[in-house]
């Protein structure tokens, strides 16, 4: 057992020092939009590549360390092989370290967000077959149906190496020979493959949820398969509003508006049990777990009424190519993303409420939502413009640069706050030695005690039978 | 911690839908997803292939494209970085074209760094860039709006 948690806590470790680095490029190259020139040894080509791979892996390395820690107990018997996850991890972080030099060293050659030169994907790829092997192998030693997050974990760790290969598609001269095709392609992969990687951070967050609550029935409602099923079909069909305004065939522009549209359902459903949610993160504020959960229930909320209103492409006429996308991608992946793994963080390594880390936690959500605002704010400025004026590109910029010096120093603030946390993440996970007794710091989640039926809200569905999860 | 600590919940799915109809609907929907995969891998452009497709050239500056990360802070239809200006239409744009673009390839401007791109290696550029400017127009400033949120005739904008 000691060896599985101590490969486990490597990824999560890794993945707080890959979050800390990723951030700190984040700063410099939000800094480069407002003083050109800035931290000219590693110009906006280099930082803005090591920013955003480095959080991608935060949120795989993260995502996966909780894979690995969390299923053993879920299953009730040791993973199937402890070395193939020990090579898995040295693996991904030899990669990492050879994307990081190879992005220093201006030697680039991948597509936007994988800049990479495509050799280093190899390696990827065979690491991931290592987790696919060992998570099925390990799963299947489950006794009865599955939890909804053993199906969202299984499909986001599949479909993670299907799209990832499709991204690559490009390599072959049917897709690069013609730009519309390649393009529709690359985005067809790229959403479906952020979907794999939100399937394996919700499922996250609903084992957490189980855990901290001691609610087994969460996860195996009608409603968390709903919800599971909505999130697939939007995976495999609803990635088109990222390219409506590229020349694709009709088809995939309607059908993909058609999925889109049905997370009004989720975000209805958020609406109708907002006081429901509101009791859950009041009971949740004993311990950092409780309170990153509750903030992801408030980023999704903001985000997915934002996706949704992007997803209608009369708005999205206005909205494509603006800063309002990046606002999205950062509310999803910081908002949603971050502050789920944190709860699974916190949860892991047991840290217990100190004044730093509430600071910490205020700080990155105050400065989150700022530096949301003023991307939106941005992205307004810059589609109507766009759209409606003939003015040259530098001229809206100068229009949209209130918004972007705000965005540049909200992102010293979110910075700051994330120092705070990772710091108090990584002592407390170096500090506790083998597997920590999670449930005994987080009795104060549970104001009623263990056992108690969690609330009715988008966590978590009064049904069925609960236990306790015995130390 | 002891390693069994779930519910043993039995053959009986709690959720009320069934095992079998939930596998059903999940490689039902693996089975649509291979069937639109392969629709997209085929039919997925509306423009002709005379003008999507690149010639040996261009295919060479795309490769460049990618080399010097060009899209870390530039769009086609609106998607890369956003520190410089979308280059879907800089070749056919009025008052811009293939000479002006090569110039900023090769010499950079105060925002964007010269990044030691050859003169060969600036033509082939130039020609990728010519080859996604005949795909389509962008921005689509044509906004004949329908009741259902949608647009027509995008990319019929003579802009």
């Amino acid at each position: 057992m000691k060896s599985e948690w101590t490969a486990a806590k490597g990824f999560v470790v890794a993945g707080l020092i890959a979050l800390l680095s990723g951030a700190l490029f984040g700063v410099i190259g939000s800094w480069q939009h407002v003083i050109p020139g800035v931290v000219d040894a590693i110009p906006f080509v280099k930082s803005r590549p090591l920013h955003v791979s480095l959080v991608i892996a935060w949120i795989f390395l993260t995502a996966v360390g909780g894979v690995y820690h969390y299923l053993p107990k879920i299953v009730g018997a040791p993973l199937h092989s402890t070395r193939l996850a020990w090579l898995h991890l040295a693996i991904f972080i030899g990669t990492g370290i050879a994307v990081v030099v190879s992005y220093f060293m201006g030697r680039f050659g991948g597509r936007e967000y994988w800049e990479f030169p495509p050799v280093l994907g190899i390696p990827i790829v065979a690491s991931w077959l290592l987790l696919i092997y060992n998570f099925f192998r390990t799963a299947n030693k489950h006794k009865g149906p599955w939890p909804a997050y053993l199906w969202m974990w299984g499909t986001g760790i599949v479909f993670f190496l299907i799209t990832y290969t499709e991204a690559n598609l490009y390599l072959f001269p049917h897709f690069t020979g013609n730009m519309v095709r390649e393009l529709t392609v690359q985005w067809k992969a790229y959403g479906a493959l952020t979907g794999s990687w939100n399937l394996l951070v919700y499922g996250t967050a609903m084992v957490v949820m189980e855990r901290s609550t001691g609610n087994t029935a969460i996860a195996r409602s009608k409603t968390a398969f709903l919800l599971f099923g909505l999130g697939f079909t939007n995976l495999l069909f609803g990635w088109a509003h990222h390219i409506y305004p590229v020349p694709s065939a009709l088809w995939i522009r309607v059908l993909a508006y058609g999925v889109s549209m049905t997370e009004w359902i989720i975000l209805a459903r958020m609406i109708r049990q907002w006081r429901g949610t509101l009791e859950e993160g009041k009971r949740g504020q004993g311990s950092m777990t409780g309170r990153f959960l509750f903030a992801s229930e408030a980023w999704v909320f903001i985000n997915l009424g934002l996706a949704l209103l992007i997803s209608i492409p009369a708005i999205n006429l206005f909205t494509h190519g603006t800063h309002i996308t990046v606002a999205h991608a950062m509310g999803s992946t910081i908002g949603i993303n971050t502050t789920i793994l944190f709860a699974s963080v916190f949860f892991i390594s047991s840290a217990p409420i100190t004044k730093n880390l509430r600071v910490g936690f205020w700080l990155f959500n105050g400065s989150l939502l700022v530096f949301w605002l003023c991307l939106v704010g941005a992205g307004m400025v810059k589609g109507y413009y766009t759209v409606l004026s003939d003015l040259p590109f530098q001229s809206i910029m100068l229009r949209a640069r209130p918004f972007i010096v705000g965005f540049a120093v909200s992102g010293v603030g979110l910075f700051i706050g994330l120092w705070m946390l990772t710091w108090a993440g990584v002592r407390t996970l170096l500090r506790t030695p083998g597997d920590p007794a999670e449930l005994d710091i987080h009795s104060a989640f549970l104001v009623e005690g263990p056992g108690s039926p969690a609330p009715e809200n988008g966590h978590a569905v009064r049904q069925g039978s609960t236990t306790t999860l015995q130390p | 911690m002891a390693l069994r600590d779930e519910v043993q919940v039995g053959s009986k799915d709690p959720s009320g839908f069934g095992v079998h109809r939930k596998r059903f609907v999940y490689f039902a929907l693996i089975g649509l997803f291979v069937v639109q995969s392969g629709l997209t891998y085929t039919t997925s452009t509306e423009v002709p292939d005379s003008a999507a497709t690149l010639s040996e050239q261009a295919r060479h500056g795309e490769a460049l494209y990618r080399e010097f990360n060009c899209t870390a802070c530039h769009q086609f239809y609106g998607l890369g970085g956003y520190m410089g200006p979308d280059l879907t239409n800089v070749i056919s744009a009025e008052g811009k074209g293939p000479a002006y673009a090569k110039v900023f390839i090769l010499y950079g401007t105060g925002r964007m760094p010269a990044m030691g791109v050859s003169e060969e290696q600036a033509d082939a550029l130039v020609a990728f860039l010519g080859a996604v400017s005949a795909t389509g127009t962008y921005p689509v400033r044509n906004m004949d709006l329908t009741v259902w949120g949608t647009y027509r005739e995008m990319h019929t904008d003579e802009k």
